[in-house]
């Protein structure tokens, strides 16, 4: 895979917390506009990269970072580089939904409010745009002025998704999206993953190796803070180059 | 967004659409060149101006001490420290005038342990009662009453101390006169009560349930579980609250003077608690409003002061040690690199322990225990020693045979388990739970309806809106109600906002390191300050070097200091709750730090910090001593006209009228009713309001 | 909880505020006079002066404040406490336009504030009261000494019942106190056990209360309480106002209005109007001795 087709690039990035080499001289290419998902065992690094890519680790005081991220060919984590567009332009959604205690219209509405959009009009526009993407204006055009925190667990994970969208990222991160929701909720998020990635890039972690087979493109395994082996999902799936990740997969150890 | 502005705003034509365009331009032009669109920038200034309000606590405490000192020290140079502390006569106004604290600082401390013998017992029951046994109905009901308790303001109680406990000890006990150490105990356990009990049960609500759980599936019953697995886990909470409860007996003022009989001695004997006796702070309420300006008795009371700041100082320091101890043995503590200097005293604290005499008695006796032979002579030997020269031996052998030998173990085992069946200790344990509950209530119950019945004949309109007359027998107290409005309202208009900026500076613009330390010590121990230090502070630094006068805007920004470090902790403990998740997907949409605070994590703290406030009305609306020196007159025709003249308020009209007017016997209960009314009022609404937004966030 | 009820609750919060704000805000309204406004008062600029000093003085300057206002409304006299020392203080630095005093300067005082002005506006006892359920009428001034420094303990040692003696007595700013120690303790020390309190009134209620107290107060303050004769030679002086004018009566004193120079303006108006004989009726109604004439 070429250079010009990944938008998100490290170059041996190692982190620390504290004393604990989390993240091991990881060289990854994240191919544009195309769903790739990380698998690996609990504690492998995989959450810790992903939040590496839109400098959420800045928020952890022990934590060192070396080595570069580049972001269409900048490095994210120059001294002059604006954190907070960063995270406009590479979006994030969390295992457990956290919508604000806000309607949703208010959640949804807050990244482009906080990005200096007033105007109401456009503001209406935005979060109708964002909820029709996230699929969800259909089930609750009639409930937008509601609290976020009275929808399903399903719901309120695609409301976060809208909100994520309404400031229009160009990556999205997904840190096990579905891993605090139900088959079904799970099911209609993997199918919005699906329609996402005609306009975005998405990076998706999960622990659920199916999950990772059935919605990605290309898959990174990570062991121990260390990337083992990334490649087409296919490939990993059915012909792993690396003894590790045959382990892996066949459920050697989990 | 860019795109979605552009795809809406572009749909317009019109030949204004180029001018809006220029007009936008030349805006962001000028917007861009004032900075005021750089985020790092205005973050920067915000990070700023917050660390400004967050070391006010810190600069208000360096104040106090300061201006203390500028007005005391002249006492240590006159008359040497180790004198003023414990030579042992106080007679300022003798022939040769002498300034001996220690009696003062005897009796204290003598007050401070009788209070908590009475309180410690009391308040944790309740706490357990209202924790562990009550029902959800019950709990509705007694856990606002006792907080009512914790609203009734000091002079309050001194009055209802002066007027009415005085005498029924006196009568009950036979006793010549029923001002004493006891009567100062009574008043102080019961005004420490509620602030023990509401931080006790805290802390014992907040043991997980599965520590229960995993007791009571061992087959324990509740009691047992209580005592082995809830009040142990509750242990740091429970010391904090006995802490914060004898922080407020040594500190507390205007009750104690009332009741104690003011008399600067030591009892004698030490424990004969029918004794008069005078504290620190009942020294400085009585003697300050009268001493002379600029004379060496002013310096002794301001000298007197100094002490009493240090001793809370100690407490606090104690306090902080021994919870963190107990914090330590419980959850693995990350030991961060402040708190080395901790960590030294408390590692001395600990090896000095070890040497400590009774965990060397069992040691020796375990190894007794094991010379069988040894200890079997021995007993032989006192035996015969006491059959042929005297009897005590026999008794010794006795003694010693029992306490070291196995048998006599195993008996005293077999009558605890028959005696001491624990259904039967649960029972009796409950029973004296709820009869400490109850004892509580009544208490209250009695205050209450004691102002209430007499007070109630002086509610009238021309009570509530007239100027007192006649000394304040009759007319009415209008100026002084308007006058606790102006001083509670300025406090807040102070405290508030530095109080709130200061939390969220602490709790989200920077990590736990040595200066949030010094900062949170600087505000604790502007929480243990008693309140009359802060009127002295007051007195010396606003009315006289800032040559105020005695004025409103002196007693508000005396109460506002008073009150701010409350509001710190309220908020702090509201930014806490606040789910970090919350937070983590703000920044994850590229919200600066202010945004994320002012837009997602203050909405929902908001509830609890307002509760903070409210509380904290309360407590200035109550409070005597701080504007005692700093803000009141006690009669005035006319409202104060600008913030530089004094005023009139409730809790010092109601001191006034208890300790200087005779004959204003329905004035006074009908003052004591208003001012007991508004504070309770504020309380309840407070309480309410944390109800309603507890029952919401549980949905 | 729906949005729709939070904000309903949020109005609820802001009506209460916005009835408290009102209730202050009534206070700034009807601030520039009193309930009872006159045609003179709106034209007349209000004049204030403070009276600080003697708790004793006290209940005089509150009385003669009240029927002074009733004349001239525009003034606002603010009298308050803090005793005799205080009221020399504040007078002689200014801090007040007039001060009350219960007993004469000391000479320090003269020499520090040597621009005070004196004014004897009334003349008062000391008296001693107990509960009346004592059985003692009079004492000697060496018995009440006794009592005082601790040597006499039990009323049964004064002629009364067996009981114990409890002692009340001012705190030690007092010039009411500063006085008794001078006229009746001989400047001896009181007994550590003694009771303080900082007022006439809380003492009185004390005596009241307490069946063995004993304690000494102005002459007013009588109300519940049973006064004792002073025993001079053997005869029983009686503190009543004929005697104390006759000087019979062995502790008394005058009262002092201090001020810093000659005084102006209103607190000139003041004095005068306390000196006036309405004023010096007031004294009298207040159960103090006026000055002879």
């Amino acid at each position: 895979m070429s250079d010009a087709l990944s938008i998100l690039e490290t170059t041996n990035l190692n982190l620390w917390y504290g004393q604990k080499h989390a993240i091991v001289d990881v060289n990854i290419k994240i191919p544009r506009k195309k769903i790739t998902a990380l698998i690996g065992p609990s504690g492998c690094g995989k959450s810790t990269l992903i939040r590496c890519f839109n400098r959420m680790n800045d928020l952890i005081d022990s934590c060192t970072i070396k080595g570069r991220v580049l972001f269409n060919g900048n490095d994210i984590y120059e001294k002059d580089s604006d954190v907070f567009k960063i995270r406009e332009k590479i979006g994030m959604v969390f295992q457990k939904p956290n919508p604000f205690p806000k309607s949703v219209y208010e959640n949804i509405a807050y990244g482009p409010r906080i990005h200096g959009v007033k105007n109401r009009k456009t503001l209406d526009y935005i979060v109708e745009k964002s909820l029709r993407s996230a699929a969800l204006w259909d089930e609750i055009n009639d409930r937008l002025y509601d609290s976020a925190l009275s929808l399903s667990g399903g719901q309120q994970q695609r409301v976060c998704i809208a909100r994520c969208l309404a400031v229009e990222p160009d990556i999205i991160l997904m840190d096990e999206p579905c891993s605090a929701l139900d088959p079904i909720a799970t099911a209609k998020i993997e199918d919005l993953i699906d329609h996402l990635v005609e306009r975005y890039t998405v990076v998706i972690v999960t622990h659920n190796m199916q999950q990772a087979a059935r919605v990605s493109e290309y898959t990174g395994f990570m062991y121990l803070g260390k990337l083992i082996e990334f490649n087409e999902t296919t490939q990993i799936f059915e012909d792993p180059k690396e003894e590790l990740t045959e382990k892996y997969i066949t459920g050697r150890f989990g | 967004m860019e795109k979605s502005n552009q795809i809406f705003l572009g749909d317009l034509n019109g030949w204004y659409i180029p001018i809006n365009r220029w007009l936008k331009k030349i805006f962001s032009l000028v917007k861009s060149f004032l900075l005021f669109h750089d985020h790092h920038f205005i973050d920067d200034f915000i990070k700023k101006i917050l660390f400004l309000t967050a070391i006010s606590a810190i600069i208000a405490v360096f104040f106090i001490i300061f201006f203390l000192l500028r007005d005391g020290y002249q006492i240590f140079w006159e008359a040497g420290v180790w004198n003023f502390l414990t030579s042992s006569t106080w007679n300022p106004t003798g022939e040769p005038p002498l300034f001996g604290t220690l009696p003062l600082i005897i009796g204290t401390l003598l007050v401070m342990v009788g209070a908590m013998i009475i309180a410690v017992p009391l308040s944790i029951g309740s706490a357990i009662f209202i924790a562990e046994i009550a029902s959800p109905r019950m709990k509705v009901v007694i856990k606002p009453a006792i907080e009512l308790l914790a609203g009734i303001p000091s002079v309050v109680y001194g009055f209802f101390g002066l007027i009415l406990l005085t005498d029924w000890l006196r009568v009950l006990f036979n006793q010549p006169s029923g001002s004493s150490w006891l009567a100062g105990s009574i008043l102080l356990g019961i005004m420490a009560l509620p602030t023990i009990t509401s931080v006790a049960e805290d802390a014992i609500s907040s043991v997980p349930r599965e520590f229960k759980e995993g007791s009571l599936a061992l087959g324990a019953n509740h009691w047992q579980t209580i005592r082995k697995v809830v009040v142990p886990g509750a242990l740091s909470g429970i010391t904090a609250a006995i802490i914060l409860g004898i922080g407020r007996a040594i500190g507390e003022t205007m009750a104690v003077l009332m009741v104690t009989g003011n008399a600067a001695i030591i009892p004698e004997p030490i424990i004969n608690v029918f004794s008069p006796i005078r504290t620190l702070t009942g020294t400085l309420g009585i003697e300050m409003g009268e001493v002379a300006f600029g004379s060496l008795h002013y310096h002794a009371l301001f000298g007197v002061a100094v002490i009493l700041l240090f001793i809370t100082l100690i407490v606090n320091i104690i306090a902080t040690l021994i919870i963190n101890r107990i914090k330590g043995r419980q959850i693995p503590v990350n030991r961060k690199p402040c708190r080395k200097f901790t960590l030294r005293i408390e590692n001395k604290l600990r090896s000095f322990q070890k040497l400590a005499f009774f965990s060397r008695f069992s040691k020796t006796l375990s190894r007794l225990r094991s010379y069988r032979t040894f200890v079997g002579c021995t007993i032989l030997g006192f035996i015969v020693i006491g059959l042929t020269y005297s009897k005590p031996f026999l008794w010794i052998a006795l003694l010693v045979g029992a306490v070291t030998s196995e048998r006599f173990e195993f008996f005293i085992h077999q009558m605890r388990k028959k005696l001491f069946h624990p259904e039967t200790v649960q029972t009796i344990a409950f029973s004296l739970i709820t009869i400490s509950v109850l004892i509580v209530i009544c208490i209250l119950a009695l205050i209450i309806y004691e102002i209430v019945a007499n007070g109630i004949g002086a509610l009238n309109w021309n009570f509530l809106t007239q100027p007192p007359q006649d000394l304040g027998r009759s007319g009415g107290i209008f100026p002084a109600i308007i006058g606790t409005l102006y001083l509670v309202g300025g406090a807040l208009i102070i405290a508030c906002p530095v109080g709130i900026a200061a939390a969220i500076y602490l709790i989200e613009y920077t990590q736990e390191s040595k200066l949030t330390y010094i900062i949170r010590t600087g505000v604790d121990l502007l929480n243990g300050t008693p309140s009359i230090v802060f009127g002295l502070f007051g007195f010396a630094f606003l009315v006289l070097f800032l040559k105020f006068g005695i004025s409103l805007v002196a007693g508000q920004i005396t109460l506002g200091l008073m009150i701010l470090p409350t509001i710190i902790r309220t908020t702090e403990e509201a930014l806490r709750s606040v789910p970090r998740s919350l937070r983590e997907g703000s920044y994850a949409l590229g919200a600066t730090k202010w945004q994320t605070t002012w837009r997602v994590v203050l909405p929902p703290a908001m509830p609890s910090i307002l509760t903070g406030a409210i509380l904290s009305i309360g407590r200035a609306a109550g409070e005597t001593a701080p504007i005692m020196f700093t803000a009141v007159i006690f009669s005035s025709k006319f409202l104060p006209s600008s913030v530089f003249d004094p005023v009139m308020a409730l809790p010092y009209h109601l001191f006034i009228l208890t300790t200087n007017v005779p004959g204003a016997t329905v004035n006074k209960f009908g003052t004591a009713l208003v001012l007991l009314l508004t504070v309770l009022s504020i309380y309840l609404i407070a309480i309410i309001i944390r109800h309603h937004y507890q029952l919401a966030r549980a949905m | 909880m729906k949005l729709g009820e939070r904000k309903i609750s949020y109005s609820f919060l802001a009506i209460g505020c916005a009835l408290v704000f009102a209730l202050m805000a009534s206070g700034c309204v009807s601030n520039q006079g009193s309930p009872t406004q006159t045609a003179q008062t709106t034209t007349t600029q209000i004049q204030r002066i403070t009276v600080t000093g003697s708790t004793t003085v006290l209940p005089i300057a509150e009385k003669a404040k009240e029927a002074f206002e009733v004349n001239y409304t525009y003034a606002d006299i603010q009298v308050s406490g803090g005793g005799s020392s205080v009221g020399v203080t504040s007078a002689g630095q200014g801090n007040a336009e007039i001060g009350m005093s219960s007993r004469d300067l000391s000479p320090e005082e003269v020499k520090n504030y040597p621009e005070l002005v004196k004014y004897e506006i009334a003349w008062d006892a000391v008296i001693l009261i107990v509960h009346p359920s004592n059985s003692i009428n009079n004492l000697t001034l060496s018995q009440i000494r006794g009592i005082y420094n601790g040597t006499i303990t039990n009323w049964n040692q004064v002629g009364g019942s067996n009981q114990a003696i409890v002692v009340v007595g001012r705190d030690s700013a007092s010039g009411t106190r500063t006085y008794f120690s001078e006229a009746v303790m001989k400047n001896e020390n009181f007994t550590a056990k003694q009771e303080e309190f900082n007022s006439n009134g809380g003492i009185l209620q004390k005596i009241a209360q307490t069946p063995g107290a004993i304690g000494y107060v102005g002459l007013a303050y009588t109300e519940g309480v049973k006064a004792v004769k002073i025993n001079v030679n053997g005869t029983m002086i009686e503190p009543t106002l004929n005697n104390v004018l006759a000087k019979t009566y062995p502790i008394s004193r005058p009262l002092y209005l201090l001020t810093k120079g000659q005084p102006k303006g209103l607190a000139k108006q003041f004095i005068d109007f306390i000196l006036s004989p309405e004023g010096q009726q007031i004294v009298g109604n207040v159960d103090y001795v006026p000055l002879p004439k």
